[in-house]
C-alpha cells in the first residue's frame, strides 16, 4: 500500500510523483508572527485563512502549530483542528512536543493525518507515548535526529539517530516503515560559522545514509534553516537550490512556504553556482570564502554596496549581532540555533558577558530614552531568561558566584509586589544574582538574610503610606545590625524627600530613593563601581501643589438618602460583563501597562493602540470571561451615622464604631466627617463597601511570575488590578442608584475621573483617609471574610485585587487630599 | 498668536488636562499651555506630578 494521508476531502501520498511534497509551514506560532499574532487575539478564522492561502500556493500538506506560552495549547489544536477539518482540503500535519495534544487532535481528526514530531532527546520515553497512540489512530510522524547528546551534526550520528528511532518505532510499536519520515536537521551555512561551513554536506550525506540504512522510509527536511541569518532575496534563491539537492539526494518531503520556493530553471547559472559552492563548501578564491562570494554577489545585486559603502560581511548579520538584535527586539524565535553557533566560537559565559548583558544594557538605555515601553522591555527580558537558561547546562557550576547578589522585599505587612518583582526581573536579567524574600517581610528576616546571604545591596519595596514608615523605622535596625551596604527603596508612596529626610539620617551607609526598575539597576552598577551616593534632598525642589477648591460653604440642609436597607449585604453573582464599560482603559494602556505616548507621533501610537494594546485588552476581556479567573464579589451596606468633629460615628443595631478622619491644615480645612450630618443636625447615612476579585487572580499572576512570562504577568496583573478598580466603580454606581442619587451621571470614563455624579467615596489607604486601621471596624461592619477577604497585621485586605471606600452622599463631597 | 490646543491625558487616572478649559482645582485658568503650568502643578484627580502626562493630540 502507497503510504498516504487523508483528510475528509482528498488523500495525498507521502511520495509525490514529482518530489517534494511540500508542506506549508506558515500556520505555526513560531515560524509566523502573523500567525501567532491572529492567534493571540482568538481570530480562529483568521488562522484558518492562512491554512487556505497555503492551499491556494501549491501546498499537499498543512503543518499545525499552536503552542504559546501562556495559552491553552490543548484547547487552541482542538479549536483549529475543528474548524481545518471542514474547511481545508489538505492533510494536516500535527505539530506539537506534547502527547496529550497529539492525542487531542488524533482523536477528533477525520483522516489520516502526521505528527510533527518525535525524537529521542530523552533517551526514548515520549517517543513510545507517541507511538502507542500513532499504532492506536494509524498516523505517521516526523522523526527528528535529535538524540541524548542533542542535535546530530554530523552525517553518521544523522543516520545512528534514525536507526534507533526506527527500532522503536518500526521494532517495538509495529508502525510501517512507510510511515516514518525521518528529519536529517539542516543548520545555517549563512552565519559564517567556521564549524558548519559542512553543513549541508552532512545534511545531504545524512540523507542518503538513512534512506541506504532504512529502506522503505521517507525523508523531510525543514528547508529554510539552511540560509539563516542571510538577506532575504537571497535566501529564496539558496533554499531553492539546496531543495533540488536534497531531492537528488532522496528528499522526499520539506517543510516551506511553497511561494518561496524558485523553479531551478529561475535561477541564474551564475547564482546556481554560487549557491553551489556555498553548500558544497568549494573554496574556489584563495582569499574569499564561498559564503563572502554569495554575499558579495546579492549584496551588489541589491545595490547595496552603492547605497550603504558598508563591507560585504556586514550586510549579512553575524550570529552575535543578531543575538543582540534578538534580545532588543525581544525575539525568542530560534535562540536555540543562534545559540547553538555561538557556543561554537566561544563558551557560555562570554555570551553572556559579551552579548547577553550588553544588549540588555542597551534595552535600559532605550528605555530610559523613551524609545522602548516597559512591555518590549519584559519581552526583552523573557528572551534573555531563555537565552540564559539554554547556555546554563554549557556552564560550570557555580557554588559561590562573583556576581554582585541583591537582597529584594516587600516591607512587612504589605502584600504588593509587582514592583518588587520588575526590579527583580531587570535585576536577574542583566547579571546580578537577586534574592527576592517576598512580601510582608520583617525587618529581621532582612537583616538575617542579608548577613546569610552576603548580599551587597538591599532594595526594598512597599506602595502603602504605611510601608514608607516601616521602611524609615527599619532603618535604625539595619543600622544597629551593623549592615553598612546599600539600601534602595521604592514606592508609589515615597519621595526623594522623605528618602533623603527621614531615612537617608537614620542609616549609616547610603540610601537611595529608586523612581523606577531602572533606577535600581543603576544605582546596584553605581554600587559596584563605589560611586553610588545616598539621596539628597535640595529645599530648592518645588513643593507639589495641592489640588482643590479654596473655600468650601458646605450645604448642611441636604437631604438624607433612604437607603434600601440597614446592615450589610454579601453579593457574590456579579456579571464581569457588567464591569468592563467601566474600564479605565487610558489608565490601563498607558499607566499600568506602560504604554506611554513617549517619543511616537499621534498616528504611530494610535497604530500601536490598534494593533496591539486593544487586541491585548479585548483577548484578555474574552479570556477573563470564558474561564473564570476573575469573581467580581462584594460586601456592602449602609449604617446609620453622625459626626462629631473629625469622627464620624457609625451605629450598627447596638454597636458603635468610630472613624477618624484626618481634617487639611490648610484651607478649606476639609475632613470627611464633615459631609455627615451631626447627631443633632439628624443624624446621616454611610455606605461602605469592600470588593474583591478573587484569590484566582493571584493565583494565576503567581503562576506566570515563576515560570518568566514576565510580559503576561505584568499585563494580566495589571489588568487583574484595573478591573478591580472597574468593579469599585461599578458598586459606587450601584450604590447611588440604590439611594436614589443616581440623577447626574458621567455619560464617559473621564466623566468618572472627574467624579461627575452625586457624592464620593473614599479608598482606605488613600489620601483623605490614610488610616488603614479602619479596615477593622469596615471588617466589623461588612463581615467580608464570607466572601473569602482577610486582613494582614498591617490592615491590608486579602487577596491583593480587593478594594474598599466608605460612600458620602452629600453633593459637595469630592475628593481632596489632606 | 492663538490660544493652546495641545491636550496631555493623565497616564494614572485618564484625566485630561484642556488648555481651554484650564485647571479650577489647581486655580488655573483657562488658556494656559500644558507646558506653561508651573513645576510643582500636579494632576487634579490623583495628585500625579506632570511626568506622568501624555500628549492626547
Amino acid at each position: 500500500m502507497k503510504p498516504a494521508l487523508a483528510s475528509l476531502y482528498q488523500a495525498v501520498d507521502l511520495r509525490q510523483e514529482i518530489a517534494p511534497l511540500m508542506i506549508g509551514e506558515r500556520m505555526n506560532t513560531n515560524g509566523s508572527k502573523r500567525f501567532r499574532d491572529l492567534l493571540l487575539a482568538d481570530d480562529f478564522q483568521g488562522c484558518v485563512e492562512v491554512g487556505l492561502e497555503q492551499e491556494r500556493r501549491g501546498a499537499h500538506i498543512l503543518d499545525l502549530c499552536v503552542a504559546y506560552a501562556g495559552r491553552d495549547e490543548k484547547a487552541d489544536m482542538l479549536e483549529m483542528v475543528g474548524r481545518l477539518r471542514g474547511t481545508v482540503k489538505l492533510p494536516l500535519l500535527i505539530d506539537s512536543t506534547t502527547p496529550d495534544v497529539i492525542e487531542a487532535a488524533l482523536r477528533i481528526y477525520p483522516g489520516r493525518c502526521m505528527i510533527n514530531s518525535v525524537n529521542l532527546e530523552d533517551g526514548g520515553k515520549a517517543i513510545r507515548r507517541v507511538c502507542a497512540l500513532l499504532k492506536k489512530y494509524g498516523a505517521s510522524t516526523v522523526a527528528l535526529t535529535i538524540g541524548p547528546k542533542g542535535m546530530a551534526m554530523t552525517a553518521a550520528d544523522k543516520v545512528a539517530i534514525a536507526r534507533d528511532i526506527h527500532a522503536i518505532a518500526v521494532g517495538e510499536f509495529g508502525l510501517r516503515p512507510q510511515d516514518l519520515l525521518f528529519d536529517a536537521l539542516t543548520f545555517t551555512i549563512g552565519a559564517g560559522d567556521e564549524t558548519l561551513r559542512d553543513a549541508a554536506i552532512q545534511t545531504l550525506d545524512g540523507i542518503r545514509g538513512i534512506k541506504a540504512a532504512l529502506p522503505g522510509i521517507g525523508c523531510v527536511l525543514g528547508l529554510s534553516n539552511i540560509s539563516f541569518g542571510l538577506a532575504p532575496a537571497s535566501r529564496k534563491v539558496l533554499n531553492s537550490v539546496f531543495l533540488h539537492e536534497a531531492v537528488l539526494a532522496g528528499l522526499d518531503a520539506a517543510i516551506v512556504d511553497p511561494g518561496n520556493i524558485l523553479p531551478l530553471a529561475r535561477i541564474g547559472a551564475m547564482e546556481r553556482e554560487l549557491c553551489l559552492d556555498l553548500l558544497y563548501n568549494r573554496q574556489k578564491n584563495p582569499l574569499r570564502t564561498p559564503l563572502m562570494l554569495f554575499i558579495d554577489h546579492f549584496h551588489r545585486l541589491s545595490g547595496g554596496e552603492v547605497k550603504s559603502g558598508k563591507k560585504a560581511e556586514e550586510a549579512h548579520r553575524p550570529a552575535d549581532q543578531a543575538l543582540t538584535a534578538h534580545i532588543v527586539e525581544g525575539s525568542k524565535e530560534g535562540l536555540e540555533d543562534l545559540l547553538a553557533i555561538l557556543l561554537r566560537r566561544m563558551p557560555a559565559v562570554e555570551i553572556i558577558n559579551r552579548i547577553l548583558i550588553p544588549a540588555m544594557r542597551h534595552v535600559g538605555e532605550l528605555f530610559g530614552k523613551g524609545e522602548l515601553l516597559l512591555p518590549f522591555v519584559l519581552q526583552s527580558a523573557e528572551a534573555m531568561k531563555k537565552s540564559v537558561s539554554l547556555l546554563e547546562p554549557h556552564m560550570p557550576a557555580v557554588t559561590e558566584g562573583h556576581a554582585t547578589r541583591v537582597l529584594l522585599a516587600t516591607v512587612q505587612g504589605d502584600v504588593h509586589d509587582i514592583g518588587k518583582n520588575l526590579v527583580d526581573i531587570i535585576l536577574t536579567n542583566n547579571g546580578y544574582q537577586v534574592f527576592n524574600l517576598g512580601i510582608k517581610v520583617p525587618a529581621e528576616t532582612i537583616v538575617q538574610q542579608a548577613i546569610e546571604k552576603k548580599v551587597h545591596v538591599i532594595g526594598l519595596s512597599g506602595l502603602l503610606v504605611k510601608s514608607a514608615l516601616v521602611m524609615k523605622e527599619g532603618m535604625q535596625q539595619y543600622r544597629e545590625a551593623g549592615l553598612g551596604i546599600p539600601i534602595l527603596l521604592g514606592g508609589a508612596a515615597l519621595t526623594r524627600k522623605f528618602v533623603a529626610t527621614e531615612c537617608g539620617t537614620a542609616y549609616d551607609a547610603p540610601v537611595v530613593y529608586c523612581v523606577d526598575a531602572f533606577a535600581g539597576l543603576q544605582a546596584v552598577r553605581d554600587s559596584e563601581a563605589g560611586t553610588l551616593k545616598g539621596t539628597t534632598y535640595d529645599n530648592a525642589t518645588p513643593v507639589a501643589a495641592k489640588p482643590g477648591v479654596k473655600t468650601v460653604d458646605l450645604d448642611r440642609t441636604h437631604v438624607v438618602p433612604t437607603p434600601p436597607f440597614l446592615g450589610f449585604r454579601h453579593v457574590s453573582d456579579i456579571p464581569l460583563s457588567m464591569l468592563y464599560p467601566y474600564v479605565n482603559t487610558q489608565a490601563l494602556f498607558r499607566g499600568r501597562w506602560g504604554y506611554r505616548r513617549a517619543k511616537l507621533s499621534l498616528e504611530d501610537y494610535n497604530t500601536l493602540i490598534a494593533e496591539k494594546v486593544q487586541p491585548l485588552y479585548d483577548r484578555l476581556v474574552r479570556e477573563s470571561a470564558t474561564e473564570g479567573w476573575l469573581k467580581p464579589r462584594a460586601a456592602y451596606g449602609y449604617f446609620r451615622c453622625f459626626s462629631r468633629g473629625n469622627e464620624l460615628i457609625v451605629r450598627d443595631e447596638e454597636r458603635e464604631y468610630r472613624f477618624g478622619f484626618p481634617r487639611q491644615d490648610e484651607a478649606p480645612n476639609l475632613c470627611i466627617a464633615d459631609y455627615f450630618k451631626t447627631e443633632s443636625e439628624g443624624g446621616d447615612i454611610a455606605g461602605f463597601f469592600v470588593v474583591t476579585m478573587g484569590g484566582e487572580i493571584a493565583e494565576k499572576t503567581r503562576k506566570l511570575y515563576e515560570t518568566n512570562q514576565y510580559h503576561d504577568y505584568l499585563m494580566i496583573h495589571a489588568f487583574g488590578v484595573e478591573l478591580t478598580d472597574a468593579l469599585a466603580e461599578y458598586w459606587h454606581t450601584v450604590m447611588r442608584r440604590e439611594l436614589g442619587i443616581a440623577v447626574k451621571e458621567p455619560s464617559d470614563t473621564t466623566g468618572f475621573v472627574t467624579q461627575e455624579y452625586q457624592g464620593s467615596r473614599y479608598g482606605f489607604g488613600y489620601p483623605a483617609c490614610p488610616d488603614m486601621e479602619a479596615h477593622k471596624p469596615v471588617f466589623a461592619l461588612l463581615q467580608p471574610e464570607a466572601l473569602g477577604l482577610g486582613l494582614t497585621e498591617n490592615m491590608q485586605m486579602t487577596p491583593e485585587f480587593s478594594t474598599s471606600a466608605i460612600i458620602a452622599h452629600h453633593p459637595q463631597a469630592k475628593y481632596f487630599s489632606v | 498668536m492663538s490660544p493652546p490646543t495641545k491636550r496631555y491625558i493623565c497616564s494614572h487616572c485618564g484625566y485630561i488636562y484642556d488648555p481651554a478649559k484650564g485647571d479650577p482645582l489647581n486655580s488655573i485658568p483657562p488658556g494656559v499651555a500644558f507646558e506653561g503650568l508651573p513645576e510643582e502643578w500636579v494632576c487634579p484627580m490623583c495628585y500625579v506630578i506632570k511626568d506622568n502626562f501624555d500628549p492626547l493630540d
